[in-house]
């Protein structure tokens, strides 16, 4: 049964990948240039109009931006799956959890592009790879936990509280300027702030992103770890929640 | 009928929705007290009139929903579907991706959808537009494939909602046929409907239900002349 529903998955993500390819004349190249525009204008603005005095500024930026793109994107498209797909759920049963998970497929595949262009751009500019490296997978895996927690449990509560897409938006943006993507947080952030700064799970990825890529080192194995787990828990419950409400989706009214 | 275990059945069954946004506010019962059972093999009639409470039936029948109250027993092992055209369909994929698409959300495994697709593609008779984007087609083609999709997904017990077949006047007639034949070859089928005459022809017992109400269950000769009264009354 798990199997048949895997299947549904993969098909899905990759018809869901195409149909976004065949929209556009520019197709599949448009995952590539809107966040080529996106970096573009906070480089301009942060890295060109600003002087922060960080070196290697551009490559401190876009590390950041793309790693939280990710995170971003998932969690904003991914918390209306449930409710958008009441048409499809009102006439097959199927478990609810497919719906956020083809999502996170989805934009993650998107991300690799993404990720890869920012690595070439990296090794052009001067920060080649080093043995830090081996540590990447394990950190992209922690984010790809930490994303999918969020995103099963804003799909799970959505449905049923619509209203808190204006919240998370709003949320997500004030997060997103806390996370560090601008600013070195051991020189900016007032050291008695520092322990609350870092109790946000994307400021230490994005950190640990920035030591393997730019700076060779290794990252902060015991954040990862609370990360992950933290992640895990999240992600037995929001399943566990979508589960329990599995019967009462369908009955949503409009 | 013979007297064998029922597949399916509703004892006293009870659904609700709420009146207002999504799951607050009082409850509405949209299906009050439904009894009634499904034997191997039949085609059963549900007929009622608009707003009787047919649709919220089939989903619950599907297992797309649970009762609030009474109970729904099933025998192991059945898989339960409607019949719904152009489920999940993607605009912008052609008809071969979309055939594969729908026929999973359907229940089938990819290989089975995967096996099925030239038989698909042959009754739909969409030929070269098989392999175009389905937002090329006429409502009458993207009904063709929605059918011949559907047609292929052959669960054990089919939920049919109103209309046997599709498309223009010469694929309705095509549709229709392959779906009674599949009714006549032992299909267990539910066929839910306004329309006394299909029921008539098809169904071998009818179940009526007026307000989520079961009010009659029998030979459609029995039933439908019920209905009918009450109708004209």
């Amino acid at each position: 049964m798990l199997k048949q529903y895997f299947d549904l998955i993969l098909y899905k993500t990759y018809a869901d990948l195409r149909a976004e390819t065949e929209r556009t004349y520019l197709g599949f190249l448009w995952w590539v240039f809107e966040p080529i525009l996106f970096m573009g204008v906070f480089y301009l603005v942060f890295g060109v109009l600003f002087n922060n005095g960080i070196e290697r500024f551009t490559q401190f930026l876009l590390i950041g931006l793309v790693t939280w793109q990710w995170f971003k994107s998932s969690l904003a498209h991914g918390e209306q799956t449930i409710l958008a797909n009441r048409p499809l759920i009102q006439q097959i049963y199927l478990p609810k959890i497919v719906f956020p998970i083809i999502l996170v497929l989805t934009d993650s595949v998107k991300f690799v592009f993404i990720f890869v262009l920012l690595l070439v751009f990296l090794w052009s500019t001067g920060s080649l790879p080093g043995t830090a490296y081996l540590a990447l997978p394990l950190v992209l895996f922690v984010e790809l936990l930490f994303i999918l927690a969020c995103t099963l449990l804003l799909a799970a509560i959505v449905p049923f509280i619509p209203d808190l897409r204006f919240v998370t938006e709003n949320f997500l943006t004030a997060v997103f300027f806390m996370s560090g993507l601008f600013f070195k947080a051991a020189e900016t952030v007032p050291p008695h702030l520092q322990f609350y700064f870092y109790l946000n799970p994307m400021a230490n990825l994005i950190e640990d992103y920035r030591h393997i890529l730019m700076y060779n080192q290794l990252p902060n194995w015991t954040a990862l770890l609370v990360i992950a787990l933290v992640s895990l828990a999240g992600i037995v419950f929001s399943a566990w929640l979508i589960r329990r409400f599995e019967f009462l989706y369908p009955k949503i009214t409009a | 009928m013979p007297d064998i275990h029922p597949i399916l059945s509703l004892h006293q069954v009870g659904v609700f929705y709420r009146r207002h946004r999504g799951i607050f506010g009082e409850p509405f019962w949209a299906l009050k007290e439904v009894s009634f059972k499904l034997h191997a093999g039949e085609t059963l009639g549900i007929i009622g009139r608009n707003g009787a409470g047919k649709s919220t039936l089939l989903r619950l029948l599907a297992g797309i929903i649970k009762p609030d109250r009474g109970e729904v027993q099933r025998s192991g092992g059945y898989r339960t579907s409607l019949l719904s055209l152009n489920l999940g369909f993607i605009p912008y994929l052609n008809g071969r991706e979309n055939a594969m698409l729908g026929g999973m959300l359907l229940g089938l495994r990819r290989h089975e959808i995967a096996a099925r697709l030239e038989q698909i593609k042959a009754f739909s008779e969409l030929e070269d537009f098989f392999e175009r984007p389905i937002n090329t087609y006429s409502s009458g083609m993207l009904a063709r494939l929605g059918f011949s999709v559907a047609f292929q997904a052959d669960p054990d017990i089919l939920l049919i909602d109103e209309v046997l077949g599709v498309g223009d006047a010469q694929f309705n007639q095509k549709s229709t046929l392959a779906m009674q034949e599949k009714i006549k070859a032992g299909k267990t089928v539910v066929f839910v409907s306004h329309n006394g005459q299909i029921i008539h022809e098809i169904c071998d017992r009818v179940v009526w239900i007026e307000n989520g109400v079961t009010q009659a269950e029998g030979s459609p000769h029995e039933v439908l002349s019920a209905y009918h009264k009450t109708l004209h009354l």
